[in-house]
């Protein structure tokens, strides 16, 4: 096996595990965070990628088209907050309930509106090329990506004064009130950050994965397994968590079969979660 | 400067606390006494806002004071609830930066004031307030309301579950505090030695009202009343 074949696997495995990664952190910030089982985070990563679509097609750049995404995401995000997961903070079951009404409503409102095919709007042409092998540049540069957005969260979460609010008030609402934190607007706030970000992740992957009504669940799954082997430091343990899992699960797909690749992927997500119930972050004593 | 006046509340219909009425003048320090259960922390959550007020009213400075918690707290009400309640995954700094910032102080300044206040939370700075011992996760409540600069303090039981040296460093310090900065403090607790210690005058209450108000000295002398409403 020739050194630019290994460099070729390395390099698209781990842009397999930064594309995971950018899909996860919104789901980071909502479950991780807040707690908040959103079974509908897949649907408004799909919002994303119809917004930018949808930008694009009305001739808008396709780095414009990614704000906008955000900016739609993050508007529905916060009346979702408003309307449904405000009331059923801490309250599982009903949130998963309630909020896996809402993806079959997002699914459904989809397919009425875009149908359930829709064209992709081509890659950026440009290419890497390793020896004898030439590798698309665009999902390389998703690595770069994913770790700007993780380093934005972390800063964000960590730095600011609006960070240590969310956290103040998603771990102790009423505590929060009581110092001055209006804990309410800070959680539709978080909420609709986290909305956000899936949004962006739905546009920025949209040169790769097309948008369709069911592109949502293509990812959820998958995220929400790299949250929970997290654990409580959310997005730290994310970052590792994807790395670890989507670029383990690449590598084997590259050597065997995709099924094995997935095989690989949820058989040590089982293996870990039987060493680590709490997720492998339960000890850190660190915040994110 | 801070009153309750005819407090009425409790939780969903039950009525706790009945018609209380409590005043504490500037830079005063007044006890609340009272065995468990007769609606001293109702009281206290009623002052911050936290329960719905059946009847009744707050007042700071001779004006209403404002109906929703976060706006009470940055009218100047600061509160170290009963179980402390500090913000577990986040560092001791955080706890008390997150404070400072949100009523517009400075944190860092905050944090560094609260560090040479209470030097024993300078070894835990980095550490997450959740990992911290009781007495410590107290003194780091106390020093998060402090950040938050308040003209009132409201403590609720801050002796719970402390132990002894860290209740007299507490004392020594809340009397320095209402000394040199003038935050008047209205304190909850059972613990009827720590009240002598710090204040000068005290409400006893009883099954949800104010059934006696009195003054250290007489609380100091009559064992009667002592033996009768606290049974110490």
């Amino acid at each position: 096996m020739e050194l630019d074949y290994l460099a070729t696997v390395l390099l698209s495995s781990l842009s397999s595990a930064s594309i995971l990664l950018i899909a996860t952190i919104g789901l980071a910030v909502v479950f991780g965070l807040m707690g908040v089982i959103n079974l509908a985070h897949g649907e408004f990563l799909m919002i994303g990628a119809y917004a930018a679509l949808t930008a694009t097609q009305y001739g808008i750049p396709f780095v414009i088209a990614i704000p906008i995404a955000i900016a739609v995401t993050m508007t529905i995000g916060a009346v979702v907050e408003v309307l449904i997961i405000r009331r059923l903070y801490g309250r599982l079951f009903d949130t998963m309930l309630a909020t896996w009404g809402l993806s079959i409503a997002f699914y459904q409102l989809a397919v009425l509106i875009f149908g359930t095919v829709t064209p992709g709007i081509g890659m950026p042409q440009f290419n890497l090329r390793i020896g004898n092998y030439s590798l698309a540049g665009y999902p390389l540069l998703m690595i770069a990506v994913a770790a700007v957005a993780t380093v934005f969260v972390y800063v964000l979460m960590t730095r600011t004064v609006y960070g240590m609010k969310a956290r103040a008030a998603i771990q102790m609402p009423e505590m929060a009130r009581a110092i001055g934190i209006e804990s309410a607007r800070v959680n539709t706030l978080t909420f609709a950050i986290g909305c956000g970000l899936a949004g962006f992740a739905g546009a920025v992957l949209l040169p790769i994965v097309p948008a369709t009504p069911s592109m949502g669940f293509a990812f959820v799954i998958k995220a929400f397994l790299t949250v929970v082997v997290a654990g409580p430091v959310t997005l730290t343990g994310s970052a590792l968590t994807a790395v670890g899992l989507g670029g383990g699960a690449s590598v084997t797909a590259s050597f065997l079969t995709s099924v094995a690749g997935d095989a690989f992927f949820f058989l040590i997500t089982a293996f870990l979660l039987w060493l680590y119930p709490l997720g492998i972050t339960a000890k850190w004593r660190t915040k994110m | 400067m801070f009153r309750i006046v005819n407090a009425t509340g409790g939780y969903g219909k039950t009525v706790i606390i009945r018609d209380v009425s409590i005043a504490v003048d500037k830079a005063e320090i007044v006890a609340l006494l009272g065995r468990n259960g007769v609606g001293k922390s109702t009281l206290m959550r009623f002052a911050m806002a936290l329960i719905p007020a059946l009847s009744g009213h707050v007042e700071i400075d001779g004006r209403n004071a404002p109906e929703a918690p976060a706006k009470r707290a940055k009218a100047g009400v600061g509160y170290v609830p009963q179980g402390r309640y500090v913000f577990p995954r986040m560092t001791v700094t955080e706890n008390i930066g997150v404070a400072a910032e949100t009523n517009g102080h400075s944190g860092r300044l905050a944090v560094e004031t609260a560090l040479r206040e209470f030097p024993m939370l300078r070894p835990k700075a980095d550490d997450l307030a959740g990992g911290l011992s009781g007495g410590q996760q107290q003194v780091l409540a106390l020093a998060r309301a402090l950040a938050t600069k308040p003209k009132i303090l409201l403590l609720d039981e801050p002796t719970e579950g402390v132990q002894p040296s860290i209740i007299d460093e507490m004392a020594g310090i809340l009397k320095r505090i209402n000394r040199e900065r003038g935050v008047a403090i209205l304190v909850a607790e059972q613990d009827l030695d720590f009240c002598l210690s710090i204040a000068t005058r005290a409400y006893v209450m009883e099954k949800g009202s104010v059934q006696l108000e009195t003054d250290r000295e007489s609380l100091r002398t009559d064992k009667k009343l002592q033996q009768q409403l606290l049974g110490v």
